[in-house]
């Protein structure tokens, strides 16, 4: 078994052999998908916070049906001198002492007002949304570049293995949270120019591809492992010997070995990708303002903790739960998948 | 039980009486203070300040925010400088390095001054009639943005544009053994005395390098000198042991550290737990009810002369179109400034603040009344006549809390009229070298003025034209209005200030009337220390430069 300083893997038999040594035997005819979707099925909780998540994403997505039709505000439009009708009697929106209204459990301002006005049950979802946004799209690049880097020089090793590994390394040297915020300050001022392609500095993509670049060594490692340990394998020698070239073997032999990896990986992926996405936006290195995302939002409520603690409760609270429901899912994924298996993240 | 003998009924009489003494004498104090500070206070003691961001310069040649300059006011000492009092009279001029107020000719084009004998700076260098003209070179040089001050020196102009450092400015004349400088102006300028007590004529050694000094400032003489310089980070201000001028105290304290955080939570927090000694920013909105209750003692809020403002560059689009100036002012609720500051500004539609010299108001403000709310609809068919509707462009603000809440106020405006505009954020102590940057682009933006010297000329030079440059300006709308222009020359020709009060109102009135600016009030600032602190007798708020730290002293 290939063991590794973050991820310890014992994963689930090579499709091209090897059924009989699986320790959990299946019934005859039962393939390893089948049987991880049984052993899915059974885990009741992981289910319920899978679901929870779809749940979360399926809110977030609504949210402009919210804004339009229930609150009839934007994410960003200020409301900062206005007055709203509250059991009869006119409510300023913000006081003048600066404090702004707390929820009022109807359409508008559901969730209360934040110090600018803005409608915070509308910028809750505006603001899940983008904070989901990034980390799919994130934890997507990740997985991409990672799975890329990690067969190349899994299966390649010699020079290949030593360049690939030593840039790993030194994006691994880096505590997250600081390369991250070095390169979204540094990109969020200046944005990004690859060739005829600008990104500017407050777009949604420049978090995305921080977060992407930084979580790469976490998950190309791993996968590096895994395909050095498969590349000796019988079956992989038997590819080889039929005259398959490295490109057919990499991605028809090997690469169907680690996809249980990968789909383990990937909801943890995301749940990190959000956290990472909130502590960048937090200190004003991921998403800018006056764009919401949970990061910011949380940002924003600190400042107001004692007098309107809902505006950094809330977007917290959804931070937990969203992280929360993903990583409960993922262990179960990662339970249904292989038993055995303890895939983590660590950094 | 005890008893008490004639000897100790004695002792208690005696002690009774001096209780008494001590309860009378405190109550003399009292009455004859000022309302807080510039008292006697205990000497020595260190104690730290926090900064929300950090001074955009140490070198005196450049620095121009608020911060560095309620810092270096007692670092760096001019010719001339302000008296050390809370009310009216801190606004008068007094001697500084100079032995005398300067003698000025009778067609106000002549200033003679003289240096007093024996000053030395803090690095043992004695102080010298030549050094005012380095002084002066070393702000062309610096480009610190108050070069258009000190363009009235014969001379002057041509030095900057001459880039030759080491030539002579002519028009000022130093003579080393006798202390006389004599500073001869191309025409008579009212604000003249003024600007020699301004920070950037802080005298500093010839032998300072002309270019900018922040990681180690140059020598000075005044009650602190900067001690150790962390960059962005921190400073020291330590005390000159040295300093001897009358009518200027001496620091009570050793030391000053001053810390930059950027959470006035923090701030307040620490001021309250005594972490830290004194915030130089106003205690945010979430904990003012709680200071105001619990630390009233040792917090005290005071209206200042200041203007808020959102500049429009009138040298691009869309604001070159004087409707969609128009447009922008009738957009513009004070009232949002009210809320953000916590209470602590005062809206109103002059550019020139109340209490200076030619302040008029203007009643009733051509864009509707500032405690009303605001005209939008106007304003959106104002920027559909314009043709300027659907623009995209940013609105710069500095990440400095509450200002940046303005910003996103100002663009999510600016959006609700017509254009899609969205904040950029900028560092706050580089923000307004890059909005005066006339390479940045910034088209509209946060803006806020407190006074150099109390003149109405510190806060309209802003909108004169020929202040306009193309780094470090300080005229963000880039206005060049010739009639606006006239009015200002003609009133600063005049010597008696009072008497040209007409002419800067009119000034006042035109940059109103004409949407040249969106000034929305002025703001309230506070002063809050920690228990440490004697606020009693050791907290002098000055009228131009606020906290004064050479008057903190610890209980």
């Amino acid at each position: 078994m290939a063991t590794d300083p973050v991820t310890e893997f014992s994963l689930d038999v090579p499709r091209s052999a090897e059924h009989g040594e699986a320790r959990d035997a299946p019934p005859a005819g039962t393939g390893p998908w089948r049987l991880a979707a049984r052993r899915m099925r059974r885990n009741k909780v992981a289910l319920a916070f899978g679901a929870l998540f779809v749940l979360i994403v399926l809110v977030c997505a609504a949210a402009p049906l919210w804004a339009n039709q229930v609150a009839h505000t934007g994410p960003n439009t200020n409301h900062i001198a206005d007055t709203i009708e509250l059991d009869g009697e006119e409510t300023q929106v913000v006081s003048f002492g600066g404090i702004p209204i707390g929820p009022t459990w109807e359409g508008r301002f559901f969730l209360g007002a934040d110090r600018n006005g803005r409608d915070t049950m509308v910028r809750l979802l505006y603001g899940g949304r983008n904070s989901l946004i990034i980390g799919l799209s994130a934890a997507l690049i990740t997985t991409l570049l990672a799975v890329l880097v990690g067969l190349l020089a899994g299966y390649f090793r010699g020079w290949v293995d030593g360049v690939i590994s030593r840039i790993l390394d030194i994006i691994w040297a880096y505590p997250v949270i600081l390369l991250g915020v070095a390169l979204g300050v540094a990109l969020a001022v200046g944005g990004l120019q690859i060739g005829p392609i600008t990104i500017s500095g407050n777009s949604l993509a420049i978090p995305i591809l921080v977060i992407a670049l930084v979580y790469v060594p976490y998950m190309a490692r791993p996968i590096r492992g895994q395909v050095l340990s498969l590349r000796e394998k019988e079956f992989v020698e038997a590819a080889r010997a039929q005259g398959a070239g490295p490109v057919r073997i990499i991605f028809s032999e090997i690469l169907p070995n680690v996809a249980s990896t990968i789909i383990v990986f990937f909801p943890l992926m995301v749940a990190n990708a959000i956290l990472l996405e909130a502590a960048l936006s937090f200190l004003g290195a991921g998403v800018q303002e006056p764009e919401p995302s949970w990061g910011t939002m949380i940002s924003d409520g600190v400042d107001l903790l004692i007098t309107a603690e809902h505006l950094a409760i809330v977007p917290g609270l959804m931070l937990v739960l969203t992280v929360l429901s993903l990583n409960v899912f993922g262990d179960g994924a990662r339970d249904a998948l292989d038993p055995r298996a303890k895939v983590r993240l660590e950094h | 039980m005890l008893k008490m003998g004639n000897l100790g009924r004695r002792a208690v009489a005696l002690t009774l009486a001096a209780l008494a003494m001590l309860v009378i004498a405190s109550c003399g104090d009292d009455d004859e203070g000022d309302g807080g500070g510039g008292g006697e206070g205990r000497k020595g003691g260190s104690i730290t300040i926090t900064y929300s961001s950090y001074v955009d310069h140490l070198d005196p040649s450049a620095a121009y925010t608020v911060e560095a300059w309620q810092a270096l006011w007692n670092v760096y000492t001019p010719l001339l400088t302000y008296q050390r009092a809370e009310d009216a009279s801190g606004n008068e001029l007094m001697p500084g390095i100079a032995e005398s107020l300067p003698e000025i000719s009778e067609d106000g084009k002549t200033y003679r001054l003289k240096v007093r004998k024996g000053l030395k700076y803090s690095d043992g260098t004695p102080i010298r009639a030549s050094d005012f003209e380095h002084v002066v070179k070393r702000i062309y040089n610096n480009e610190g943005g108050g070069e258009s001050y000190f363009d009235p020196i014969v001379g002057a102009p041509e030095y900057a544009e001459s880039d030759q450092p080491d030539s002579d400015i002519r028009g000022i004349e130093a003579n080393d053994q006798t202390g006389e400088i004599t500073i001869r102006l191309s025409e008579a300028n009212s604000t003249f005395s003024n600007v020699l007590a301004t920070n950037f004529a802080g005298m500093v050694p010839q032998k300072t390098p002309l270019d900018l000094q922040d990681s180690k400032p140059p020598a000075s003489y005044g009650p602190f000198k900067i001690g150790q310089v962390v960059p962005n980070r921190s400073f020291e201000l330590v005390k000159n042991a040295d300093f001897n001028l009358p009518d200027i105290p001496p620091a009570n304290l050793d030391k000053v550290t001053v810390r930059q955080n950027k959470s006035l939570q923090q701030q307040t927090q620490d001021v309250i737990s005594g972490e830290t000694d004194y915030m130089q920013e106003t205690v945010p909105p979430d904990l003012l009810p709680e200071v105001k209750s619990k630390y009233k003692d040792r917090y005290e809020e005071h209206t200042v002369s200041s203007t808020y403002y959102f500049f429009m560059d009138h040298k691009s689009e869309p604001f070159n179109d004087e409707r969609v100036r128009q447009a922008a002012n009738y957009a513009l609720d004070s009232s949002a400034a009210v809320r953000i500051y916590g209470g602590l500004f005062t809206p109103g539609c002059n550019f020139l603040p109340d209490g200076l010299v030619g302040y008029e108001k203007i009643d009733p403000c051509p864009w509707g009344d500032p405690n009303e709310p605001p005209d939008l609809e106007r304003a959106r068919q104002l920027v559909q006549e314009s043709g300027k509707a659907g623009m995209e462009f940013e609105v710069y603000g500095n990440d400095e809390e509450p200002s940046r809440r303005l910003t996103e106020y100002w663009s999510d405006t600016l959006n609700k009229i017509g254009f899609r505009t969205r904040p950029e954020i900028i560092e706050a102590s580089v923000y307004f070298d890059t909005i005066g940057n006339t390479k940045t682009g910034a088209k509209t933006g946060f803006a806020n003025w407190f006074p150099d010297f109390p003149h109405p000329y510190t806060y309209l030079f802003l909108t004169e034209g020929k202040t306009i440059q193309p780094v470090r300006n300080q005229n963000y709308s880039r206005l060049d209005d010739p009639e606006i222009d006239r009015l200002i020359q003609e009133a600063l020709r005049e010597p008696d200030v009072e008497a040209a009060a007409d002419q800067w109102a009119e000034a006042d009135r035109r940059i109103v009337e004409g949407a040249h600016e969106a000034p929305y009030g002025q703001r309230k600032l506070s002063t809050f220390v920690s228990e440490r602190i004697d606020f009693e007798n050791c907290t002098l708020f000055h009228p131009l430069y606020y906290d004064d730290y050479a008057s903190f002293c610890l209980k």
